[in-house]
């Protein structure tokens, strides 16, 4: 095979993470230096790199399309991975790309632009014969319309503003008493926000659980699964831990959501990697709710499971390689659980933090997978998101997943910054979790801050911060410690303490 | 079999460290052994320090601290990742504040007083000394035994009234002593 220059259009864990796999096929890996990052650790791993010398009042480099296209060209590349988030699942770049000779690492843009848009990917997912969640089909203008709507699926329901979204224009509505009421309601404040009033009704999933499948289609017409993972997890429909395979699926259920996904992405005539995302009710209906057109965050805990390289096969399929194997023969093999280890305080409603990691470390375990895009000393500014690392354990059952999961929480120490570490602690322990019951509402209606007090650390945070009294303010420290250096010598202390 | 008291003396080493949710904890910080958290010896050593950074080992297992911020007697500590706030306070000043907030003559007061007539002749603490429950303050004479008057409360020595060779009658007031247990 021939070697391949691959620009990477992405920074941090992911761009680490796909210069190993554009490595270990023999290809050459190439990065853009922002000056927004420009000592970050991606830099060291890559064979090449592309100083991009925005400037302040530019864009950040991986969101400037044609900046890309154009630093392409003039360093001789061959193909553009985008990662994911940036301009990952913008058509209009992945057409500039193909436009300009470059093999875009990723789906037809057709494809992109279809899934974009929920009102067209819903439809083709109706065509198909995907299950919807229950609703009214295109806005309802009247209260009557509302009223036989409902009768037909049933409370509780949810209104939702056709023009905008942000809560505003949006009801649950648990009987029909309220209806009228909040139809009107939900109307007025529609149109004041968005200039129009029309709603969408649709059944009100209660407690609901977020199931994805992850599919691989090369460009032959061949797409297989590579089973579903659980996101259930999120807050403000940000994904914190996912697991793969899930627990809220028996055998039976799980191929055969494996095989209306692949069905899915049959019709479209999909290619490369993508994810259908489901969203499960308490009666485990599942229901279609988009797709994602891009390699996925969480798409170690399938490879781990599978012992898949999603991205060299993103690789492969971009340069029309068929894909050797078939739906039986993707093993599932044990159980895997990713933490992403964001920057940000559990105990302060999850409020990013920024400033300098004083130093971070990660313990050593066999079944640990480790995907980290920062190191001792880098600062975490505003600019970017505040994801650090994802932790990825894999085992024989979930139960030891857990297991290893929390050990490896409780020997990971960052300093510096306060991170998701102790919440995931909270997460990995709590009985919803070991049962596997827990919906994507569970941070909002079961987590609170002070469960992340565990009364051995309150105590020997007291402990410390007594001692560093002692130190400041006490005669008798005086009296027996030895000044070094303005420091208090530390065998005192210990004598002290012993 | 000599009684062994948790405390020593020297009260400048007992600090009140007062939660942000109001738990508090009293911390003994003794020359030469484990630190007494809570009327409990704790087996808990220090690894390693550096300024105010700790590595404690405790029951096997090490824990981290860090000291995130520091305002007069107000601490933010970090500890496994999780952020506490602590305002630190010696005995004293704790308990001279408590005596502003509350009545001084509330039960957070003990006065101990002559059980019986008699001659003072010993007294083994000092005011402003922690004692512990149980052990011995003073030793009355009277019928030619030595009687060992011992301490119902763990606390501080607020006052003595007497000197060794006074004579007391009943109920003669001898020493007042500050709960620190309430």
């Amino acid at each position: 095979m021939e070697a391949k220059k691959i620009l990477i259009a992405n920074r941090g864990e992911i761009a680490l993470r796909i210069i190993r796999t554009i490595k270990k096929l023999g290809h050459v890996a190439v990065v853009f230096r922002s000056n927004r990052d420009k000592d970050a650790p991606y830099l060291e791993e890559a064979d090449e790199i592309i100083d991009a010398n925005e400037s302040l009042q530019d864009k950040v480099i991986f969101l400037d399309a044609d900046k890309i296209v154009e630093l392409a060209k003039t360093h001789n590349i061959d193909m553009i991975h985008p990662g994911y988030g940036f301009l990952s699942e913008n058509p209009d770049f992945a057409r500039k790309c193909i436009e300009a000779g470059l093999i875009f690492i990723g789906p037809h843009p057709d494809h992109i632009y279809q899934m974009g848009i929920k009102t067209i990917a819903k439809e083709i997912a109706e065509k198909v014969g995907l299950p919807l969640v229950p609703g009214s089909k295109g806005v309802v203008k009247t209260i009557d319309e509302a009223k036989k709507i409902a009768r037909k699926i049933g409370y509780p329901l949810l209104l939702k503003a056709a023009g905008g979204g942000g809560g505003r224009g949006m009801r649950v509505v648990e009987n029909a008493d309220q209806l009228e009421r909040y139809f009107n309601a939900a109307t007025l404040e529609a149109l004041n926000a968005f200039g129009n009033g029309d709603l969408f009704i649709e059944k009100y999933i209660e407690n609901p659980k977020h199931i994805e499948v992850q599919i691989l289609g090369d460009q032959h017409g061949n797409v297989v699964h590579l089973w579903e993972r659980e996101c259930s997890l999120q807050r403000k429909h940000q994904k914190l831990l996912e697991e793969a395979p899930s627990p809220s699926l028996t055998d039976r259920k799980r191929s055969s959501l494996g095989k209306l996904a692949v069905k899915f992405a049959k019709a479209l005539g999909y290619y490369s990697t993508g994810t259908i995302e489901f969203i499960m009710d308490e009666k485990k209906n599942l229901y279609f709710m988009e797709m994602n057109t891009r390699l996925q965050v969480e798409h170690p805990v399938t490879e781990e499971i599978t012992g898949l390289d999603l991205v060299e096969w993103q690789i492969r399929i971009a340069l029309g390689e068929k894909l050797p194997f078939k739906q039986k023969d993707i093993p599932l093999n044990g159980w895997a659980i990713e933490c992403r280890i964001n920057a940000e305080d559990p105990q302060n409603r999850f409020s990013p933090e920024t400033g300098f990691i004083e130093s971070i470390r990660f313990p050593y375990h066999p079944q640990l997978r480790i995907e980290s895009g920062v190191t001792d000393g880098t600062y975490i500014s505003t600019n970017f998101d505040s994801m650090l690392a994802k932790l990825i354990v894999h085992e024989k059952n979930r139960k030891k997943a857990i297991e290893s999961m929390l050990k490896v929480l409780e020997e990971t120490r960052i300093t510096g910054i306060k991170t998701l570490v102790p919440f995931f602690k909270v997460v990995l322990s709590h009985p919803d979790f070991v049962k596997g019951t827990y919906t994507t509402h569970w941070i909002e209606n079961v987590f609170q801050h002070e469960m992340l007090i565990r009364p051995e650390d309150e105590m020997i945070a007291a402990l410390a911060a007594s001692i560093a009294y002692a130190m400041e303010y006490l005669p008798i420290a005086g009296e027996n410690i030895h000044i070094q250096q303005d420091n208090i010598n530390f065998w005192v202390l210990n004598k002290r303490l012993r | 079999m000599a009684t062994r008291y948790i405390y020593k003396r020297d009260a400048s080493r007992l600090f009140i460290a007062l939660s942000e949710q109001g738990k508090k904890f009293k911390i003994y910080l003794p020359q030469d052994a484990y630190p007494i958290i809570n009327n409990e010896e704790k087996e808990i050593t220090i690894l390693e320090h550096k300024y105010d950074n700790f590595c404690f080992l405790w029951n096997g297992k090490k824990y981290f601290t860090h000291i995130k911020s520091k305002d007069q007697n107000k601490y933010r500590v970090i500890v496994n990742g999780v952020e506490f706030f602590f305002s630190i306070e010696s005995i004293s000043s704790y308990l001279r504040r408590r005596m502003l907030e509350e009545s001084s003559d509330s039960k957070k007061t003990v006065s101990i007083q002559a059980p019986i007539p008699g001659k003072i002749t010993n007294i083994f603490v000092a005011e402003g000394d922690l004692v512990n429950e149980g052990e011995p303050l003073f030793n009355l004479e009277a019928m030619k035994m030595q009687n060992e008057i011992t301490s119902p409360i763990t606390g501080i020595v607020k006052s003595i009234h007497v000197k060794v060779g006074d004579n007391v009658i009943k109920e003669q007031l001898i020493l007042e002593l500050s709960n620190i247990n309430e």
